[in-house]
C-alpha cells in the first residue's frame, strides 16, 4: 500500500520532467513567433536597414580591438575601420591605389613634396565637411607619443614623412610634422627621401583622417567605442557596437560621395572562434562569407562556393646563426632549407590554398614598375632553395667536414596554434628523415612568449612569419639589415646592408628599375646564405554563396573591401 | 547569526584583496608581456609601457591597482578593445553570463532532484538504471561535447534554436548553452539525491512517521526530502563553480559575449587589466556562494540554526574554520541527529 503511494508520486515526478523538457524544447518558436522553421532562426529579423538590399553576413575570428584608425593594428580592425572611413587613396581591385578623398594630387620633381587636392563633396555623418585639416589632425595622432601608436612606423620609416621620426621620439611637438593643410582643401605633405609607393600607404587606416573638432568634444578614451562616438565619411557607418563585441552592424551611409555606388544596405558582423560552429552557422544560411580551417578545405574542395585567396604573410624558418655555432655554417643552414619538402607541407598538411615558397620575399604582393610579380618565378633559387634531399645531403656532408661534428640537435621553436604545431610536426620529420644524425625538439610556446625570445635570441631555430605593411619587396627585405630588430638571426653582411640603403635613401631612391634590380641583388644574398627558410605563403579560404559578388580581396593592408559587393 | 555573517563578510573581503595581490604577482611571471608584436620596436614598447604604467616598479602598481579598484575602477584594456575601461567591458557582459549561468543551475538542480528523487522511490527499475545511466554520462561528458551536440542537432539540423547567441532572441538562443552547461549539475544532483534519499527513506524517522499516518506527498516532501536537501546544497555549490569554468569554452562555441569569452581571449593576448579584473569577479562570485551557502544551511536545518545559537559563535575559536571543515560539521552533525533517532 505504502509503496504504491509512493511509487505514484514517483511517477509524477518523473511525468514533470517531461513536461520541463517539452517545454524547454517548445518554447523558441512561442518566443519568437516565426511560423516558418525552415527560415534560420536568428539573423537580424525585423530590422532592415534603409538601402536596397540585404546587409551581408560576415564572418570574423576575432573580436575588433580598436576602431580608432590610428591605434588599430590587427586586421579586423582595420577592415572594419575601412568599411566606414576613406582615405585619401582606396585600392581598386586589383590593389592598385587610386583616388577616395583625395580628387588629384601632385608630386614634386625632386620626389619630396606631394600635394593633394580633396574632394568638396565628402561628409562626415555629422554633416562637417571632411578637410584638409581633418587629416594633419590624423596623422599628427599617430606621431604623437602620447597616443603611443603602435603603427607609427608607418610615418616614420616606411612613408618617411618628415620629422615623424623625432615627434614619436619626443623630440619635436606633433605641430612640426611634415604635413600642412594648404588650405580647407589642399594637402601638402613632406617627405625626407623620395618614397615610390607613398600612394599605397594613403589607404592604410593609420593615414586616416580624424575629425578633429568632433575628437575633442568627446569625453577622454571614449572615441571610437560606440556609434555615437564614430564619425562615418565612408560607404557603410556603425549602426550598433560596443567595445570588444561579438556582433555589430553597419548600415549604409546615405550621406557618402559614392552612395550611388554601394549596392548593400550594410553590414553585419558576427565573430565566431570555433571554425566548426562558423561553417555550421554558413551552411545554415546565418553568414555570407565564412573563413576556414586546412580540414574544412578539404571537405569543400569542389564546392564552387569555394574561394581562395593570397594572404600575403610568410611562413619561415628563422634561424640562430649569431648563438648556435652549427647553424653559424651556411651549409648547414643550405642543408636544412633543402631537407623540408614544402610541397608536401601545403597540399597534406595547411591544405588551404597556401602556396609553397622558395623566395625570400614571398610572391602575390608587390608588383615592380613594369608590373609583374616581384616573386612570380619561384625557380630562381633553385640552386639553394628547393625540395631536394639530395642536394640537402651534400650540403649537409660539407657542413659535417667543416664543423667535424657527426650529429647535430636542434631546438625548433613554434607557437601553440593548431596549423603551426601540425607544420612544425612534419617539418621535423622530413629534416630528419633527409639529414641522418640532426635531431630535432620541438618547443612550443605562446605567441607573445615566442616573439619575445626570438627578439632576444633565445633559441635555436624558429617557425615564424611576416605580414607585408606595404606593397613593396622592402617590408620583406629590410629585415635582414644589421640590428634591425626582426633579425632574429642577428646575421650580417655589409654588402647587403648597403644595398638596402641605396634603395631606401641612396642613390636608387629616383630610380626605380635600378632600386628594384638592386632589390633582386639583395634578395639573392639572403637565399645564397640561406639567412632563412621560406616554408610557405599563407592564403585565405573563404566560402563564399553564390548570390555575393564583388568582395576585393588583398595581401596588404586591407585584406577584405566590402565597398563594390553585392549580393542578390 | 548576525555576528557570524558579518564576520564571514569582512573575511571575504580580506581574502578577495589577497587574491588580488597574488594574481598580480603572478602576471608578472606570466610569458611575455601586452605589447610583444614582432612589429614593435624596443622604444614603442617603452613607450606603450609608460603609458600605462606598466614601467613602474611593482609595488607602485599594486598601490595604484588596489586604490583605483576601490573606487571600481578596473583599468583599461591593453589589447581586446584597446584604452577601453573594463568596467565598460563586464557591464555588459557580466549579466548575460550570470543569466545563462543562473539558467544552467536552475534547471540542473531542479531537473536532478527530480531525476533523482524519482530514482530513488522506484529504487532498483529501469528508471532508476536510467538515472545511474544519465549520471555517468552527464558527469563524465565534458560541457563543450553536449554544447557541440546540441548545436548540432536541435541548432543545424532541426533548425530549432539559434546556433550563434543573439541578444535580441536572448531567451531562445541561452536555451542551448543553458542545457549544455547544465548536464553536469543535473547529473551529480541526480546522482547524489538518489543515494541520500535512499538512505533517508531507510531510516527509522521515516517508520516513524508513517506509523503515525503521515503518507504520500507529505511524508516524501516533509519528511525525506527535507533531510535530503543539506548535503546537496553542499555539493551544489561547488557545482556552480564548475558552471563557470564550463562557460569558458560553451561561450566560444555559442559565441556568446560573456565574460568566459572574454577571460581567454584577455589570456591568449596577456590583456593583463581584464584578466586581474575578471578574476576577481570570479573569486568574488565564487566567495558570494559560499557565503549563501552557508545561510542556507540555517534556513533548511533548524537544527543547525538552533545548534548555532545555543553553541554561541563566540565560543567558537577565532580563525573560522574553511568551508570543508564546516561542510564536515555540518555532516557530523546530521549523522549525529540521525544517531539519535536510531537509537
Amino acid at each position: 500500500m505504502k509503496t504504491k503511494r509512493i511509487k505514484r508520486f514517483g511517477t509524477g515526478i518523473l511525468v514533470c520532467i517531461f513536461v520541463l523538457g517539452l517545454v524547454a524544447c517548445g518554447s523558441p518558436s512561442s518566443n519568437t513567433g516565426t511560423p516558418d522553421r525552415t527560415k534560420a532562426p536568428s539573423g537580424d529579423a525585423g530590422k532592415k536597414p534603409a538601402g536596397s538590399g540585404d546587409p551581408l553576413n560576415i564572418m570574423v575570428e576575432v573580436e575588433v580591438s580598436s576602431l580608432d584608425p590610428q591605434v588599430a593594428t590587427d586586421g579586423t580592425s582595420l577592415e572594419v575601420i575601412a568599411d566606414f572611413t576613406d582615405g585619401l587613396m582606396q585600392m581598386d581591385p586589383d590593389g592598385k591605389a587610386v583616388n577616395a578623398i583625395a580628387e588629384s594630387h601632385e608630386v614634386s620633381e625632386d620626389g619630396l613634396t606631394y600635394t593633394f587636392h580633396l574632394r568638396k563633396d565628402a561628409k562626415w555623418s555629422n554633416g562637417d565637411p571632411v578637410t584638409a585639416d581633418d587629416f594633419v589632425f590624423g596623422w599628427q595622432r599617430a606621431v604623437d607619443p602620447d597616443t603611443a601608436s603602435e603603427y607609427s612606423y608607418m610615418l616614420s620609416d616606411i612613408g618617411q614623412v618628415k620629422n615623424a621620426a623625432d615627434i614619436i621620439a619626443g623630440k619635436k611637438p606633433v605641430t612640426d610634422l611634415g604635413i600642412t593643410a594648404v588650405d580647407e582643401n589642399t594637402l601638402k605633405v613632406e617627405l625626407n627621401v623620395p618614397v615610390s609607393y607613398f600612394l599605397s600607404l594613403m589607404y592604410f587606416p593609420t593615414f586616416y583622417p580624424v575629425n578633429r573638432s568632433f575628437y575633442e568634444g568627446l569625453k577622454k578614451d571614449t572615441f571610437g567605442t560606440s556609434p555615437e562616438t564614430i564619425l562615418s565619411n565612408g560607404a557603410f557607418k556603425p549602426d550598433s557596437y560596443e567595445p570588444a563585441a561579438l556582433s555589430f552592424d553597419l548600415v549604409k551611409n546615405p550621406d557618402y560621395y559614392d552612395a550611388d555606388k554601394i549596392s548593400l544596405s550594410g553590414l553585419s558582423y558576427q565573430v565566431i572562434k570555433d571554425s566548426q560552429q562558423a561553417f555550421m552557422s554558413y551552411q545554415n544560411g546565418d553568414l555570407d562569407i565564412v573563413k576556414l580551417s586546412g580540414d574544412q578545405v578539404d571537405q569543400v574542395k569542389d564546392d564552387p562556393e569555394l574561394n581562395v585567396e593570397g594572404a600575403g604573410c610568410m611562413w619561415y624558418l628563422t634561424m640562430n646563426s649569431h648563438e648556435i655555432p652549427a647553424l653559424n655554417n651556411v651549409n648547414m643552414r643550405l642543408a636544412l632549407t633543402n631537407a623540408i619538402d614544402r610541397a608536401s607541407i601545403v597540399e597534406d598538411v595547411v591544405k588551404d590554398g597556401s602556396v609553397a615558397t622558395y623566395t625570400a620575399v614571398p610572391p602575390q604582393f608587390a608588383t615592380g614598375p613594369d608590373g609583374s610579380d616581384f616573386s612570380a618565378d619561384q625557380d630562381k633559387f633553385h640552386d639553394v632553395c628547393a625540395d631536394d634531399p639530395d642536394k640537402a645531403v651534400e650540403f649537409y656532408e660539407k657542413a659535417k667536414q667543416e664543423l667535424g661534428q657527426d650529429s647535430f640537435h636542434f631546438e625548433l621553436l613554434l607557437e601553440d596554434q593548431t596549423e603551426t604545431q601540425n607544420v612544425a610536426a612534419v617539418l621535423k620529420e622530413q629534416i630528419e628523415s633527409a639529414l641522418p644524425g640532426v635531431t630535432i625538439d620541438l618547443k612550443v610556446e605562446p605567441k607573445k612568449q615566442r616573439v619575445e625570445d626570438i627578439q632576444n635570441g633565445r633559441y635555436e631555430v624558429c617557425l615564424t612569419r611576416w605580414g607585408p605593411d606595404y606593397a613593396d619587396p622592402m617590408t620583406y627585405l629590410s629585415m635582414w639589415v644589421t640590428d634591425n630588430l626582426n633579425n632574429y638571426g642577428f646575421w650580417s653582411n655589409a654588402g647587403y646592408d648597403a644595398i638596402i640603403a641605396d634603395c631606401t635613401t641612396g642613390a636608387h631612391i629616383n630610380d626605380p628599375e635600378a632600386r628594384w634590380n638592386a632589390m633582386y641583388d639583395a634578395e639573392k644574398i639572403v637565399m645564397d646564405e640561406a639567412v632563412i627558410a621560406p616554408v610557405y605563403t599563407k592564403a585565405d579560404a573563404n566560402m563564399i554563396k553564390s548570390g555575393v559578388s564583388g568582395i576585393d580581396f588583398h595581401p596588404v593592408a586591407l585584406n577584405r573591401v566590402f565597398k563594390n559587393a553585392k549580393k542578390n | 547569526m548576525k555576528r557570524y555573517i558579518l564576520r564571514r563578510i569582512l573575511i571575504s573581503v580580506f581574502t578577495l584583496l589577497a587574491i588580488t595581490l597574488v594574481l598580480f604577482a603572478m602576471l608578472q611571471f606570466m610569458p611575455g608581456s601586452p605589447f610583444n608584436d614582432e612589429k614593435l620596436s624596443d622604444d614603442q614598447r617603452a613607450q606603450l609601457n609608460a603609458k600605462y604604467g606598466l614601467d613602474q616598479p611593482l609595488y607602485v602598481q599594486f598601490g595604484r591597482y588596489v586604490a583605483n579598484l576601490a573606487r571600481g575602477d578596473f583599468g583599461v584594456s591593453y589589447n581586446i578593445s584597446k584604452n577601453t575601461p573594463i568596467r565598460q567591458l563586464i557591464q555588459t557582459r557580466l549579466p548575460i553570463s550570470i543569466k545563462i549561468g543562473g539558467m544552467a543551475v536552475g534547471m540542473g538542480a531542479l531537473a536532478g532532484l527530480l531525476l533523482g528523487i524519482a530514482a530513488a522511490l522506484n529504487h532498483n527499475t529501469i528508471l532508476d538504471t536510467l538515472c545511474t545511466i544519465v549520471s555517468v554520462l552527464g558527469v563524465s561528458v565534458p560541457s563543450y561535447v553536449f554544447a557541440l551536440a546540441l548545436s548540432y542537432s536541435l541548432g543545424f539540423r532541426l533548425k530549432w534554436l539559434p546556433m550563434l547567441y543573439n541578444a535580441k532572441m536572448a531567451l531562445p538562443s541561452s536555451l542551448m548553452p543553458g542545457i549544455a552547461l547544465s548536464l553536469f549539475t543535473l547529473a551529480s544532483i541526480a546522482r547524489f539525491t538518489r543515494n541520500e534519499m535512499l538512505e533517508v527513506m531507510d531510516s527509522d524517522y521515516m517508520l516513524l512517521a508513517e506509523s503515525k499516518g503521515i503518507s504520500g506527498a507529505p511524508l516524501i516532501l516533509r519528511h525525506a526530502l527535507r533531510n535530503t536537501l543539506i548535503p546537496i546544497i553542499t555539493v551544489l555549490a561547488p557545482l556552480v563553480v564548475d558552471l563557470m569554468t564550463g562557460s569558458l569554452v560553451v561561450e566560444k562555441i555559442f559565441a556568446i559575449p560573456g565574460i568566459g569569452s572574454l577571460l581567454v581571449t584577455a589570456i591568449q593576448s596577456n590583456d593583463y587589466n581584464v584578466i586581474i579584473a575578471l578574476s576577481f569577479i570570479y573569486s568574488a562570485m565564487y566567495i558570494a556562494i559560499m557565503l549563501t551557502v552557508d545561510i542556507l544551511y540555517g534556513i533548511i536545518d533548524p537544527r543547525i540554526r538552533l545548534a548555532r545559537s545555543s553553541d554561541g559563535e563566540d565560543s567558537t575559536p577565532p580563525g573560522r574554520p574553511g568551508f570543508a571543515s564546516r561542510w564536515a560539521r555540518v555532516w557530523g552533525k546530521k549523522q549525529k541527529a540521525v544517531n539519535m533517532y536510531e537509537s
